[in-house]
């Protein structure tokens, strides 16, 4: 039996909360703000406190979705992955890399973002990059 | 125990800023209509004197 | 200070009479939960004072009953306070937690940190360490209570215009509990606006807390909008004890008169 919690920073805003995820036997079972962290001792926004329900949470997608005919629908990676770079490509050469922006998000780690602003910038060509911490 | 809810409420009332005689508690027969009615009127003669909620004041502010 | 308590804990773990401490956990300067399965561990053990006395402090009951939830068998002793062995005392009544499997591990709290708290009782019954400390006088209370009616509503209305929502008072909460809470029903709580229905969500937090609020001073602790909680559920406590000569926490044979259905 083990039961931790583990400090670590919230996933949303740029405010950089400190928190506490509480982990009993591997499994994460709650969410407390951390007393001693500075940004914001000891309170959390309800984004926050609900840090846990998302990760454990059976609405979290295993598999890539293709939108076939209005509908999404399940693929494979391959299938999914061919799409996006096609379209993209498409529409690169049809209204220019302007026409294309990216939302990175928080949740990815740094080297995910630093890769998606590369290829926005580089292959894609174009300095519409941003991030979900910016809302 | 109803009477002693009542209390505790309009002591919270009270202590929020809310009017405690806008809550009140009476007890009426099923059987005698008349005074049930009598009861009603009373009581919404004498909210009328205390005026509009205050809360809904301030929601229109 | 924490010599003492930490040589109580070694005795517990090493008679085998627990399974672990849930206790505090000092590492890298930051303070958390953390629940001690050996002697070894003990070395990282902190009271909950970082840079004041008590202000790393925790809802440890709330932790406790998810871990006695997932090991009914086991037992488990856990870090108290005044406020915490309060809480202790309802939630076996309230049967959230069985008192043959809970060992309390008492601490007293200073002088100052009572009088922040206006604590009625800043020491356990089980008192391992720390001073058996004072009873603080509450002014907040006495404060509310000095304006007139019309002031009284719009002091409360302008703090509880601050609320975001967050639910932190009732998240961080050691006596919140319940399954299905009256503040997410929809009937009852307006949804898709901040501030909250005002004064409904609050005051609804507030009748919920009659009989249940064991004034740790947590819910406060976590309001990112600094709404005077504790004063308003302190109140509540008082009205209780006029009305029903009930007071939370103190008593281990006598229910709530809220936690009895059909009445006394």
């Amino acid at each position: 039996m083990e039961f931790k919690n583990i400090l670590t920073t919230c996933p949303y805003c740029g405010c950089g909360c400190g928190l506490l995820l509480e982990v009993l036997d591997g499994k994460l079972v709650g969410t407390l703000p951390s007393k001693t962290s500075r940004a914001n001792e000891g309170k959390l926004c309800i984004k926050g406190w609900t840090v846990h329900e998302f990760v454990t949470s059976s609405k979290r997608l295993t598999q890539p979705m293709v939108r076939k005919n209005g509908t999404l629908e399940e693929a494979s990676w391959d299938e999914a992955l061919s799409i996006a770079a096609g379209r993209l490509a498409e529409i690169k050469e049809k209204y220019g890399p302007d026409s294309i922006a990216m939302l990175s998000s928080a949740k990815c780690t740094n080297e995910e973002n630093y890769l998606l602003q590369k290829f926005c910038r580089a292959a894609i060509g174009t300095n519409n990059i941003d991030h979900c911490a910016r809302l | 125990m109803a009477q002693k809810r009542m209390t505790f409420l309009q002591k919270l009332m009270s202590f929020s800023g809310i009017d405690p005689d806008r809550l009140r508690l009476r007890w009426v027969s099923s059987a005698d209509a008349s005074a049930f009615v009598d009861e009603i009127s009373q009581f919404t003669e004498d909210l009328k004197k205390m005026g509009p909620n205050p809360l809904k004041a301030k929601e229109a502010a | 200070m924490s010599t003492t308590v930490k040589v109580y804990v070694e005795q517990l773990l090493d008679e085998g009479k627990i399974k672990g401490f849930l206790g505090l956990r000092e590492e890298n300067g930051h303070i958390m939960p953390h629940l001690f399965c050996s002697p070894e561990d003990l070395v990282h053990m902190s009271l909950g004072d970082n840079t004041r006395p008590g202000d790393a402090r925790y809802p440890l009951n709330q932790l406790l009953i998810t871990l006695a939830a997932k090991y009914p068998d086991d037992t488990f002793a856990v870090l108290v306070r005044g406020c915490d062995e309060r809480g202790l005392k309802e939630l076996f009544k309230w049967e959230q937690l069985r008192e043959e499997k809970v060992i309390p591990v008492g601490i007293g709290c200073p002088d100052e940190l009572a009088k922040a708290c206006e604590c009625e009782k800043p020491f356990p019954d089980a008192l391992i360490e720390g001073p058996q400390g004072q009873k603080a006088d509450s002014e907040n209370v006495a404060h509310v209570d000095g304006m007139d009616l019309d002031t009284r509503l719009e002091f409360w209305l302008g703090e509880f215009d601050r609320c975001i929502k967050c639910f932190g008072c009732r998240n961080v909460c050691p006596m919140c509990f319940c399954n299905e809470c009256a503040l997410q029903e929809e009937s009852l709580v307006g949804t898709g606006k901040i501030p909250p229905d005002n004064p409904t969500f609050h005051l609804t937090r507030a009748v919920h807390m009659a009989g249940r609020c064991i004034d740790c001073g947590l819910c406060e602790e976590a309001c990112p909008a600094d709404i005077p909680l504790r004063t308003l559920y302190k109140k509540v406590a008082d009205i209780v004890h006029e009305a029903f000569g009930y007071r939370t926490g103190y008593e281990l044979d006598k229910k709530s008169p809220f936690n009895i259905i059909g009445g006394l």
